[in-house]
């Protein structure tokens, strides 16, 4: 009985090497500057466009079961006329230190050496302790296997897997545009770029206002934003270290800021 | 009572067994093509190199089916009196595609690219077999998961053991 | 063991094994084909995308786009990043431009009608007898002399699928050609016509300017071109230089008014007098740059006095004055809450004078000119109104319409009674491809292609202050049985004969394209430079996405004649304060623009980004007015004006004037597909029927209404749980000056 437990564990140690966590080969970064985004959404549907994500309908709407997985968050401080209104999108943060990671029974979500919190589809079964876990709120549960009118269907983009019942998922960063990018640097000999990704809602955004991107690359656009002094990262004090890091709006207290 | 669940049991036991057997010793490995084709023909006494016809191997995810134009660019003069050559020939008059059966299936969730694999060196025969003895195409890998990541295992593939290296 | 039972086991076990084989083989998938090309194409490798480019036509902004496509379908449009207009961008409803092409209620063949009128009862026909029918009738109109009778209704088409458009017409002998939408700004720019003599919208340089004071413009929505002036929006906030402001005047806060650095809620009508009394401050405190062919005029509206009206306190009046004088450089645009008035030119004209005065007008970060447009832009014919078509119907003076792109059953007031003066057009034919308001009144549909199907090009208007010429290509073949535009004019010309196929001679319309193109390259030096005759050039064209020149910068000369036009007033509401005692404000949401959006399942369920409402509509009451009157969030509401009624439930909304309530426009439709049928509520149906008498644009800000209880229908459906924040910093801010000081360190 010990034996075949030591090499159970061994063998999970080989996939656990140390260092895992901390020597990535990439580590990908999304930075949003709050002070160019507007709030229009245009992320929203370029995610449903490239994701797969299913329209679920009004009803399923009425019980929070829309897919989005990314959302525009709005908040409204003030009473007229003094009205403040702040926008930010969220998506799944791809945090280093991941509650989600550590909830799943069957290592359906891990952390990979992208720098990725991924979620393995064939593994999950569904018991919903990832979204439970989850601090920002960006898990989604496919309650039942949507269907695409014909012929909507069309339109699927055969890079991403089309979710069935029972399945969790999320935000990915566009991994099938990484694995794209990947594949193409390979075939001309080189690493990847920075610029060579661009993730559907950053390549969308009217404004401008996503940036993505190799941390760990110095000369990134990302890691020179990253030290912005404007630099914040969403419920920062939960100490999940998100790998999306936000730019704070400039915005006047009052409405008399003008000099 | 008792004796109910004994039977119960003993049905479903054969039941997996039938299943297995029919999944195990049944499966069409060579399932019979529209046209009698033989790889030991083309691959094997002729010799022409696999991507002469399947052209998109290199550059993209799928290896491409021969298109009914590049059949008939050579059976236009070679062995135009065979039966076989002449329903490739009816299909080409009659401006159809031939309707292959499928013998290498991977579920839509893999995302698997000719194009990594036959540049990274891998000889289509690791996975296809020896296609040019065969003269009617047999599947001879399981496509099973644990048989790819034993090969990426054995390969050392950077990442090799990724789920999202081959999950989509 | 008996015997007996040992059989039983033998039975039991043969039947489940059998049972067990059965299952394995019928659960195994289907010998699954592989179907080969037969030739394959050039251009395509499987399993690779293949990406075009074109324009997206879902609004006239004419963004550029790239579309994806694998194995001849299209997966994804999005932003051309090499075009001048979007810059890679692309909005909500463009991206969704995929959602009309694969829609699953377009209408597949041509079809007759079979019920009564706006019943949506067809039968299908094929094509050729389609086009005999139509053909019949217009030839049967020509023999009796009657040619005048035909009218053709478009959407604001441009380009070279206009000028055929135009020509079918004419050769046709008749002289009603119209254009018609329900956002088509008409009043801005017969303003720009009467102060800078041309019928167009500049170039507004957002992107360089340091203050922007917009006057309801929704320009991060759905504002005239969204993602140019959003893009421009993104580099005025963090591009290279000094931050822009931005200061929104509007009763109702916008998308565009949520991120403003200062709201300024005017009372509803009086914005273009805040905006002639900031003219005037600058112009009293010696602020003025060109001030001389106002100053007369000006002097009428001094700012203290303006003040009360316009419910905005006399020192931010002038706050405002001395900050849009002195920063420099500074832009006044002009949106809805001047324009959408019954006066809306006046106040569109009030705004082009307080840009001259603080000389905005030629300089970048102001209004840049576009001048030439090649010559093929949207031509605003103001005479053609929709009030011509309706009067002409009802004195029997249309025997046979086209319809195209244009949706008026859906975008024109009720007490226009436009159903009504359709029942007497004798023969009506709809060339679109959905079963749209105005299509379910149709005798006959021939359904055009969707443009991901279709040739055309684009002018896109307003430019950028240099020449651009876009190519629509077909990026996928045909999904159902549709026809391009250009090809149904140029069969229909073919089969009516006579001197319209003499006029009309083109095999095609990609063919008719191509020889306007090379009009086009023939006679501009610009465009010839530096290619190898025409074909090369129109190739090169049609992998960037058209072509477009360097920027030039022109300017204007204003002319003081403008002045005429100018009100003086605030602008008038329908509806007694006493009994009506709220402003409407119905508004052009993100998703669904004049409604066109609403069939598109992606945007349906495209959270509103001020409300987070999905799937219907909505009335935004502010919470103290509906404290006041007993009303929370989720009730269902009569709003009704002196022209009718409709129903929608509340949305609290703090940013909104609490003498206004506000609906968005794009709901409540009786038609337009599953998505979109019999869902929400109209507030245009309310309105009354107020057109301008110059420019033929509709006031949709024209009325008062009031809120009643006890109406019934669809639940408000929100995504959102609470407002607030409740002090976690979820949207962390800095105050400009700290972001000043955080600039100097860095630097």
């Amino acid at each position: 009985m010990s034996g075949l437990l030591e090499r159970i564990a061994g063998k999970l140690r080989s996939y656990r090497e140390p260092g895992y966590y901390t020597k990535l080969d990439h580590k990908w970064t999304m930075v949003i500057d709050l002070d160019k985004c507007n709030g229009c959404e245009a992320c929203v549907v370029a995610c449903y466009a490239e994701n797969n994500l299913p329209v679920v309908g009004r009803e399923e709407c009425e019980k929070s079961r829309a897919f989005s997985w990314l959302r525009i968050e709005r908040y409204v401080e003030g009473e007229y006329p003094d009205v403040k209104v702040k926008f930010i999108p969220v998506m799944c943060q791809h945090c280093m230190k991941a509650p989600c990671e550590t909830g799943c029974p069957v290592y359906a979500t891990y952390h990979n050496q992208d720098g990725l919190n991924v979620q393995v589809y064939n593994r999950c079964v569904g018991t919903f302790t990832c979204a439970t876990y989850c601090t920002y709120d960006v898990r989604r549960f496919n309650w039942f296997t949507y269907k695409w009118p014909k012929p909507l269907e069309a339109q699927l983009n055969p890079d991403v897997s089309v979710r069935e019942m029972g399945v969790m998922e999320k935000c990915t960063f566009c991994i099938q545009r990484i694995r794209s990018a990947k594949d193409t640097a390979k075939d001309e000999s080189r690493p990847v770029k920075d610029g060579d990704i661009k993730p559907a809602c950053s390549q969308s955004c009217p404004t401008g206002a996503i940036y993505f991107g190799d941390i760990q690359d110095p000369e990134s656009v990302v890691a020179k934003l990253a030290k912005s002094p404007r630099r914040y990262r969403l419920l920062e004090e939960l100490n999940a270290d998100p790998s999306v890091i936000y730019l704070k709006r400039v915005m006047g207290d009052g409405t008399s800021s003008h000099e | 009572m008792k004796k109910l669940i004994l039977y119960a049991v003993v049905g479903g036991i054969a039941f997996v067994i039938g299943y297995f057997v029919n999944d195990q010793f049944f499966s069409d490995r060579a399932p019979v093509q529209p046209i009698n084709f033989s790889h030991k023909i083309h691959a094997g006494d002729n010799q022409i190199p696999c991507q002469y016809c399947h052209i998109y191997a290199e550059r993209s995810r799928v290896s491409g089916v021969p298109n009914v134009k590049r059949c008939m660019g050579c059976h236009q003069i070679i062995k135009t009196d065979s039966p076989e050559i002449q329903k490739v020939a009816s299909y080409w008059d009659k401006k159809e595609p031939i309707p292959w059966v499928k013998v290498y299936n991977l579920p839509d969730h893999v995302y698997f690219p000719h194009k990594r694999h036959v540049r990274a060196g891998v000889d289509c025969k690791n996975c296809h077999g020896d296609v040019a003895s065969m003269a009617r195409i047999e599947k001879v890998s399981s496509l099973q998961m644990g048989w790819c990541l034993s090969c990426h295992t054995k390969r050392e593939v950077k990442n090799g053991h990724d789920c999202w290296t081959c999950h989509k | 063991m008996k015997r007996r039972d040992f059989l039983k086991f033998i039975g039991i076990g043969g039947v489940g094994a059998g049972a067990g084989f059965v299952l394995g083989k019928v659960s195994k998938p289907p010998g699954a084909k592989l179907i080969p090309y037969l030739i394959p194409p050039e251009d395509i490798i499987p399993g690779v995308a293949t990406w075009y480019a074109s324009v997206c036509t879902l609004c006239g902004a004419g963004c550029g786009t790239l579309v994806r496509v694998m194995e001849g379908r299209a997966k994804k449009v999005e932003g051309n990043p090499g075009h001048p207009i979007n810059r890679g961008g692309l909005c909500a409803l463009g991206q969704s431009s995929v959602q009309a092409l694969y829609n699953p209620d377009r209408i597949t063949k041509p079809l007759k009608r079979k019920g009564p009128r706006g019943s949506g009862e067809y039968a299908e026909i094929t094509w050729d007898e389609a086009l005999k029918t139509l053909a019949a009738n217009l030839i049967e109109l020509k023999s009796k002399n009657e040619s005048e009778k035909f009218h053709l209704l478009t959407s604001p088409l441009g380009g070279t699928i206009d000028r055929l458009a135009g020509e079918f017409v004419s050769a046709f002998g008749s002289s009603n050609y119209s254009h018609y939408g329900l956002f088509q700004r008409k009043n801005l720019a017969f303003a720009n016509l009467s102060t800078m003599g041309t019928a167009s919208i500049p170039h507004y340089d957002i992107e360089n300017t340091k203050y922007l004071l917009s006057f309801g413009a929704d320009f991060s929505s759905t504002w005239v071109s969204p993602v140019n002036y959003s893009n421009g929006y993104g580099k005025m906030r963090q591009g290279t230089g000094e931050r822009g402001k931005l200061v929104q005047v509007e009763p109702r806060l916008s998308l565009t008014g949520a991120n403003a650095d200062e709201w300024v809620p005017a009372k509803p009508g009086t914005e273009a007098l805040l905006a002639l009394a900031i003219a005037n401050t600058i112009v009293e405190k010696g602020l003025a740059r060109d001030a001389s062919a106002w100053r007369g005029v000006l002097s009428r509206y001094k700012a203290k006095d303006m003040a009360s009206i316009c419910d905005v306190p006399v020192e931010r009046i002038e706050a405002m004055a001395v900050e849009f004088a002195r920063t420099r450089p500074s832009l006044a645009i002009a949106g809805d809450s001047v324009s959408s008035y019954e006066n809306g030119i006046s106040g569109a004209i009030a705004v082009n004078i307080l840009n001259q005065v603080a000389g905005n007008i030629g300089v970048i970060g102001g209004v840049m000119p576009n001048g030439d447009d090649l010559g093929n832009g949207k031509k605003i014919d103001f005479g053609r109104k929709i009030s011509t078509l309706i009067s002409a119907a009802n004195a029997d003076k249309i025997k046979t319409l086209i319809v195209y792109g244009a949706n008026p059953v859906f975008t024109t007031p009720k007490a226009a009674r436009l159903e009504e003066a359709l029942s007497k057009v004798p023969f009506i034919a709809s060339f679109s491809s959905f079963m749209d308001e105005t299509t379910a009144h149709a005798d006959i549909i021939l359904p055009a292609h969707t443009s991901l199907e279709d040739w055309g090009d684009d002018f896109p208007d307003p430019g950028v202050a240099a020449p651009v010429a876009s190519i629509i290509q077909p990026v996928v073949s045909p999904v159902f049985e549709t026809k391009s535009l250009g090809d149904i004019f140029i069969e229909l010309a073919r089969a009516v004969g006579g001197n319209v196929a003499g006029k009309i001679t083109a095999p095609n319309f990609a063919e008719y394209l191509k020889a306007s193109w090379k009009g086009l390259y023939s006679r501009n030096r610009e465009m010839a430079a530096g290619t190898l005759g025409f074909e090369d050039f129109w190739n090169k064209a049609l992998q960037r996405g058209g072509w477009w020149g360097p920027s030039r910068k022109m300017t204007a000369t204003v002319s003081a004649r403008a002045g005429e036009h100018l009100t003086g007033a605030p602008a008038r509401f329908e509806g007694e304060e006493a009994q009506y005692p709220f402003y409407l404000i119905p508004y052009a949401q993100t998703a669904y623009m004049d409604g066109r959006g609403a069939n598109l399942p992606w945007l349906q369920e495209l959270p509103d980004p001020m409300t987070s409402v999905v799937w219907g509509t909505w009335v935004e009451i502010n919470p103290k007015t509906a404290a006041s009157l007993g009303l929370k969030e989720g009730d269902m509401v009569n709003i009704e004006s002196p022209f009718g009624k409709i129903s929608a439930p509340v949305y609290l909304y703090p940013g909104i004037r609490p003498d206004t309530v506000a609906v968005p426009i794009g709901q409540g439709h009786s038609h337009y597909g599953r998505y979109a049928k019999g869902r929400g509520a109209n507030p245009i149906e309310i309105l009354p029927y107020k057109e301008d008498p110059l420019s033929g644009e509709a006031a949709l800000n024209s009325t008062r209404v009031r809120i009643t209880r006890g109406a019934t229908g669809e639940r408000l459906v929100k995504m959102e749980g609470s407002t607030k924040e409740f002090g976690r910093g979820i949207v962390q801010t800095v105050s400009p000056s700290e972001f000043k000081r955080m600039k100097k360190e860095v630097v």
